[in-house]
């Protein structure tokens, strides 16, 4: 065995002063430093303990029967020989659960009942004594399908002929103040946009250039799969201990479809191996209590496979994207057209919710002064879309950033100078009305920085010298992004700050650490505020509905504003309790005083003072008299002046903040065979206030990589049955450690969030927006190879240099899956062993100036 | 309701023959298990013994001489072929097509024996094997016969074994070492992943061969070229051997496009 | 069937199932729940441990064949309430988002290293190729190891830029 290199004496990280090379700004002590993770330990030395690590006295194994096919009826279910076999608990079929789940359309059953809707989808479920029998039950309950066709293409779903999905979305309830479902079609949504005169805008254009882009679906692989354990116990009261980004929205979620109080069920969610979305909503819980409460409360444990994990829970929507943009020959845009048809699967889920959120941001940080968005979510029979880190932006930046680019050739500017003369600067309105000002944040700065970053416009010496000696070409990219929260306008959160006898402190949020590094983040702005070492800040990772402050998500990047203003706030209610009660010992006013990390003191008589320990849970006299009692500080906050979109014109104010951002790419092409290399990617962000350097740069790294992966490499791909050819890691691929560029940088821009915490503003999805079209367009500039569907394999680029009919990776023909285009009447040109001619792609739209 | 299969670890050779014979197909050979495991989780084999072959004496053993060539037993891993001093020195293709399979914890359990009994399509290891004139010893209680790799491979993960036999030895002849070997592969990504298509060229003495995997039903032998001949010979010779088709991983024609592509350049780097 | 196994150093004789993999060996068997099930097929390296000295995607092994073997898990990192060098490289580096991978990723490092005190970049990438992460992005990993094996220097020591 190999012994350890180099055997330590290192010590526990805790006890490192300030570990980070970096410069402390000198007026802040924990905020702006790279503090190790306050939770490192137990996930270094494998204590950590995540949902799947739970063992329960008592407790079942569930596993779950799945259609193996797109749409179905289902005639019969015999479960008489699963229920008679030994060490089977309960055995579970739709047609026994009257409840309905939808985050914003209830639209799902537990089980399918009588209809499948998609490949993967949970037919049946068994709860036994060990995971052998629990498989073995599964294989002996037998099901009777009908098998219908399906709908698999988001396009033919819209069609007024097409077979429904949801025949009774009309009877479904929904949030009417947001959504507009329409009965009778496969559509779940249409959010518009309607931002001044369209028509005047296209007729001041002197070119018109409408092109169409397409995404394919996308796991978002965490490492760790969904799980949960959940136990309902007689009395009705349950417990979910969940792998959940959101422990308040399960538990709500949950009590409203089982129709129980709040009050009797608790959500405890310990550390989690990853999210992206994916854990945001409710997913296996429901299920779960069910074959809980039927096995006579035992606990009840199901943790996905990889293979469940992309085809039984949802995946991210994908998106075909037509943009018709309108510019002048100085490159002003002076009108566009955005209509997204978003293909969210079977259920609608969080699927509602990213059309509208896409749909107020879908021009980009660009002044567009007339623009109209049309967005469809559209049922069709493929596992579902939900929530994914960037909701939506991810999707629908990658047309937009590759027709901003196309709309610069097409009039012939450099694309860069373009951007910069489309982007928003202060006094700019967004397509919803809300007026940019300077302190909003800086995407002019970021793009010049992204510019700089790869020397854009220009190859260096060196880089001549490569593509001279290697006969590839280099190619430069840019793209820009932007994205504020999406999330109801009256979103709260609230934190909790207690203090021990020893004068450190306990901060209890449920904003959830699922890798991000809120709990390190929130610990040094709770450390600042207070002025006391991060080491004095103990930040409760396991979040507990019964025991944390309500906080609405984990998601949508806005933990930092949100709950970082909710922990302030709480510290500084705890420090004005501490200073009462410390104006009372010291006999003084309470602005006389002032505090360092240890103690309050008079200020013109620093001697006198009181220390935190002595004042923290009660005050005791040298006689004995008591006073005060323990230090709880309370802060809640809410979003400040946000209000609802207008349904017919979009107008209002959704945006909590904008973070803006940019990447760089320089990519390398062979162009004989379409090979590629990523040499360099170069992201900057505007997050107001970095918080913790490291962790912001880990948090982009990250995402820039899970951003490379979905250009590259990532996408369903289904036959045209629906079902799902690849749904491991066999075909479906994400990077691994030797997929990182050569050089990756983090550029941090810092204009202030004037009502963030220190000015900080989130960061957590926009690392992944725009790299997908940065790299197209860094491929397009290498060779002139026009990419219009992601992902970009090697197969493709060379598609596009010779013209040939691209691929759009989504729905196959030949029963090995053969890929064929989009276009609407292409012959599949790829059956095995032979193949008709190619037809060249149809030519871009593009109407010369008058 | 217990156990999905019994395992089995024999320490002889007759011990691991005898328990094939007596169990036909419902015994599986378990090697590196890199291959069989997945295959029993997927539910496409469902044996009722595994019987593990990597405690059977001498199994482990990779010997090379000038009389007999490389010998390859069944429990050597391809880290252990990657480590062999003799397989570094004078087996390069050997080398190249092992240090691009999988990774490196597959690479400490996969075995050379068990990549090619496997017979995907894809097999990394088979390309060199073919190149190199390799033979296969497959034994079973009943005695044993010897089968040139180039009719080893009878289609989509069949080989020319029958129940109750294994492939006990890979015998790499004397006359091949020391060639000039190239393998490329192509892969989605730049991480680990199987082969959309794999080239491999040898050369030695004059003679010219090429090994082609993900191209066919089974890895291909493209033989009669010599040294002399020009790269657009290989190119048309390899092109006309290969029949692909288009799957979710890659279309037809640029498995043909890149199958060209990599003949050049594996040719380029043995001339 | 009864094995008798070496785990981070201590022996356990336990009944098991024949056809149980290594991996849920030690989750369920012996309960050391470092180690994580990422796929269950090889492919993604959350169950990484040392098998009689070679790491493996135990996932992929049996416990049967651990047998009289020896077993080391990311519970054997760390020593006498310390961390290893490895382990405090990896927080100083900020190399840990979530922390699925790491226990793996630390033992392929450590393999690594057995072998290559020294290894570049390159070598780096290819010894944890086998680890897949989602959360990093790598970058902070190579770092870190980099730092453990003195070879971090300013060139290569990654910081946030500032625009």
């Amino acid at each position: 065995m190999p012994e350890n290199p180099n055997p330590s004496e290192m010590p526990n990280p805790s006890d490192i002063p300030n570990p980070s090379d970096m410069p402390i700004p000198s007026d802040m002590r924990a905020v702006g430093v790279s503090h190790p993770r306050l939770e490192v330990v137990g996930k270094l030395t494998g204590d950590a303990l995540y949902t799947g690590d739970l063992v329960l006295p008592g407790m079942l194994w569930a596993k779950v029967k799945k259609s193996p096919h797109a749409r179905a009826k289902i005639l019969a279910i015999d479960t008489s020989k699963a229920e008679r076999l030994a060490g089977v608990h309960a055995v579970l079929t739709g047609h026994e659960l009257d409840y309905r789940l939808g985050l914003y359309i209830v639209d799902k059953d537990i089980l399918a009942k009588d209809d499948v809707r998609h490949f993967g989808e949970a037919v049946a479920a068994v709860a036994a004594d060990s995971l052998e029998v629990a498989e073995a039950a599964v294989e002996l309950i037998e099901v009777t399908y009908e098998v219908l066709p399906a709908v698999l293409d988001p396009m033919e779903a819209i069609k007024p002929e097409a077979p429904l999905v949801h025949p009774d979305l009309g009877s479904y309830s929904y949030v009417e103040a947001a959504f507009t479902p329409q009965p009778g079609t496969n559509v779940a949504n249409v959010t518009r946009m309607r931002k001044g005169d369209i028509e005047a805008g296209f007729s001041e254009a002197e070119w018109i250039i409408e092109r169409q882009y397409t995404n394919p679906s996308v796991q978002h692989v965490p490492l760790e799969t969904h799980v949960a354990i959940v136990e309902w116990k007689t009395g009705d009261e349950v417990t979910i201990w969940t792998s959940a980004q959101s422990p308040f929205t399960v538990r709500s979620l949950f009590c409203s479809a089982m129709r129980l109080p709040l009050n009797q069920v608790r959500v405890i969610v310990p550390h989690v191996g990853g999210g992206f979305g994916g854990k945001a909503g409710i997913h296996l819980e429901p299920l779960l209590a069910c074959l809980s409460r039927k096995a006579g409360g035992r606990p009840v444990k199901f943790q996905a496979t990889r293979e469940e994990e992309f085809s039984l829970l949802p995946c991210r929507s994908a998106l075909t994207y037509r943009i018709k943009t309108g510019v002048r020959s100085d490159g002003k845009i002076t009108a566009q057209q955005m209509t997204m048809y978003w293909d969210a699967g079977a259920y609608a889920d969080y699927a509602v919710n990213v059309t509208r959120a896409s749909g107020y941001s879908a021009a980009g940080p660009y002044e567009i002064p007339n623009a109209w968005v049309d967005a469809y979510t559209i049922y069709t029979n493929k596992p579902y879309g939900t929530a994914y880190r960037g909701f939506g932006h991810v999707e629908f930046f990658w047309g937009l950033e590759r027709h901003m680019e196309l709309v610069a050739q097409v009039i012939g500017m450099d694309p860069l100078e373009f951007r910069m003369k489309n982007l928003l600067t202060p006094g700019a309105t967004t397509l919803t009305g809300e007026r940019i000002t300077e302190h909003t944040g800086d995407p002019r700065k970021c793009l010049q920085a992204a510019a700089e970053a790869i020397e854009y416009g220009r190859l260096t010496p060196e880089e001549q010298e490569r593509q001279e000696r290697t006969g590839r070409k280099i190619g430069k990219g840019l793209a820009t992004l932007h994205k504020a929260p999406a999330m109801p306008s009256f979103t709260a959160t609230a934190a909790v700050v207690k203090m021990n006898s020893d004068g450190s402190v306990v901060l209890n949020i449920a904003l959830t650490e699922i890798g991000q590094g809120c709990a390190t983040a929130l610990g040094q702005i709770a450390a600042e505020t207070l002025r006391f070492p991060v080491g004095k800040v103990k930040v409760a990772i396991e979040t507990d509905t019964d025991k944390e402050p309500y906080d609405w998500q984990t998601v949508a990047s806005k933990g930092l504003i949100l709950s970082g203003n909710a922990t302030v706030i709480a510290c500084e209610d705890l420090l004005e309790q501490a200073y009462a009660v410390a104006a009372q010992v010291l006999r003084a006013h309470r602005d006389d005083l002032d505090h360092d990390a240890e103690k309050i003191f008079l200020k013109h008589n620093p001697e006198s003072s009181v220390s935190f320990a002595a004042l923290s849970i009660g005050y005791a006299y040298p006689n004995g008299n008591g006073i005060g009692g323990p230090l709880v500080g309370v802060g809640r906050y809410v979003a400040q002046g946000l209000s609802n979109l207008d349904k017919e014109t979009g107008q209002g104010l959704p945006a909590l903040d904008w973070t803006y951002g940019a990447h760089g790419v320089i990519v390398e092409v062979d162009p004989d065979t379409g090979e590629f290399d990523v040499l360099k990617i170069a992201s900057v962000f505007d997050v107001g206030k970095v918080i913790n350097p490291a962790i912001m740069r880990g948090q982009c790294i990250g995402g820039m990589i899970q951003g490379l992966g979905t250009a590259l490499c990532e996408g369903y791909i289904y036959d045209q049955e629906g079902h799902l050819l690849n749904p491991s890691f066999t075909d479906n691929k994400i990077p691994t450690a030797k997929d990182l560029p050569a050089v990756i940088e983090s550029v941090a821009v810092e204009t202030a969030q004037i009502d963030g915490p220190f000015g900080a503003r989130g960061v957590g999805e926009h690392p992944m927006i725009s790299v997908a079209p940065a790299l197209g367009n860094a491929i397009h500039q290498a060779t002139g190879a026009e990419l219009m569907h992601m992902p970009m394999r090697f197969e493709d680029v060379w598609r596009a240099l010779l013209d040939k009919e691209p691929i759009d990776n989504w729905i196959t023909e030949s029963p090995y899956g053969s890929c064929r285009s989009d276009l609407p009447n292409a012959q599949n040109p790829f059956v095995a062993g032979a193949g008709p001619e190619l037809q060249p792609r149809e030519a871009p739209v593009a109407t010369a100036p008058a | 309701m217990t156990d999905i299969f019994k395992y089995r670890s024999p320490v002889s050779r007759a011990e691991l023959l005898g328990i094939l014979a007596d169990h036909g197909e419902d015994a599986r050979v378990l090697a590196g298990g890199t291959d069989l495991l997945v295959d029993v989780r997927n539910g496409f084999a469902r044996p009722k013994v595994v019987v593990d072959l990597k405690r059977v004496e001498g199994f482990s053993d990779i010997s090379w001489s000038e009389a007999e060539g490389l010998i390859i037993r069944p429990a050597v891993t391809i880290n252990d072929l990657l480590g062999h001093p003799k397989v570094r020195d004078a087996y390069s293709l050997l080398v190249a097509c092992a240090q691009d399979l999988a990774s490196h914890q597959i690479r400490n359990r996969a075995t050379v024996v068990g990549n090619v009994v496997n017979a995907s399509p894809c097999a990394d290891m088979a390309p060199a094997l073919l190149c190199l004139g390799a033979r296969a010893v497959i034994s079973s209680r009943a005695g044993h016969r010897v089968v040139a790799f180039k009719d080893f491979f009878t289609g989509v993960k069949s080989t020319v074994l029958r129940p109750g036999e294994i492939l006990e030895e890979i015998i790499v002849p004397p006359e091949t070492a020391t060639a000039r070997g190239s393998y490329r592969k192509l892969k989605r990504i730049k991480g680990h992943d199987l082969g959309i298509v794999g080239v491999a060229a040898m050369k030695k003495d004059g003679l010219l061969r090429l090994g082609i995997s993900s191209c066919a039903p089974t890895p291909l032998l493209v033989e009669g070229l010599s040294d002399t001949d020009p790269v657009e010979m290989a190119v048309a010779a390899a092109q006309l051997a290969i029949h692909p088709i288009s799957d979710l991983r890659c279309s037809r024609e640029y498995r043909e496009h890149m199958v060209g592509v990599f003949v050049r350049r594996v040719l380029q780097e043995v001339a | 069937m009864r094995i008798s196994v070496t785990v981070n150093g201590h022996t356990y004789e336990r009944d098991i199932e024949e056809h149980w993999t290594l991996l849920r060996f030690l989750r369920e068997g012996i309960g050391l729940t470092g180690t994580k099930e990422g796929c269950a097929a090889g492919e993604c390296g959350a169950c990484t441990v040392f098998l009689n000295g070679k790491t493996v995607n135990s996932c992929l092994a049996l416990a049967a064949e651990a047998d009289g073997g020896a077993v080391d898990t990311i519970e054997g990192e760390a020593r006498d309430g310390r961390l290893s060098a490895i382990q405090a490289a990896f927080s100083r580096n900020h190399a840990v988002q979530c922390g699925y991978c790491t226990g793996g990723m630390i033992l392929s490092v450590r393999d690594l290293l057995s072998k290559n005190p020294k290894p570049s970049i390159d070598e780096i990438k290819a010894g944890i190729e086998g680890n897949f992460c989602r959360c990093t992005g790598y970058q902070q990993i190579i770092e870190a190891v980099l730092d453990v094996s003195g070879q971090l220097t300013p060139a290569t020591k990654g910081e946030l830029k500032y625009a």
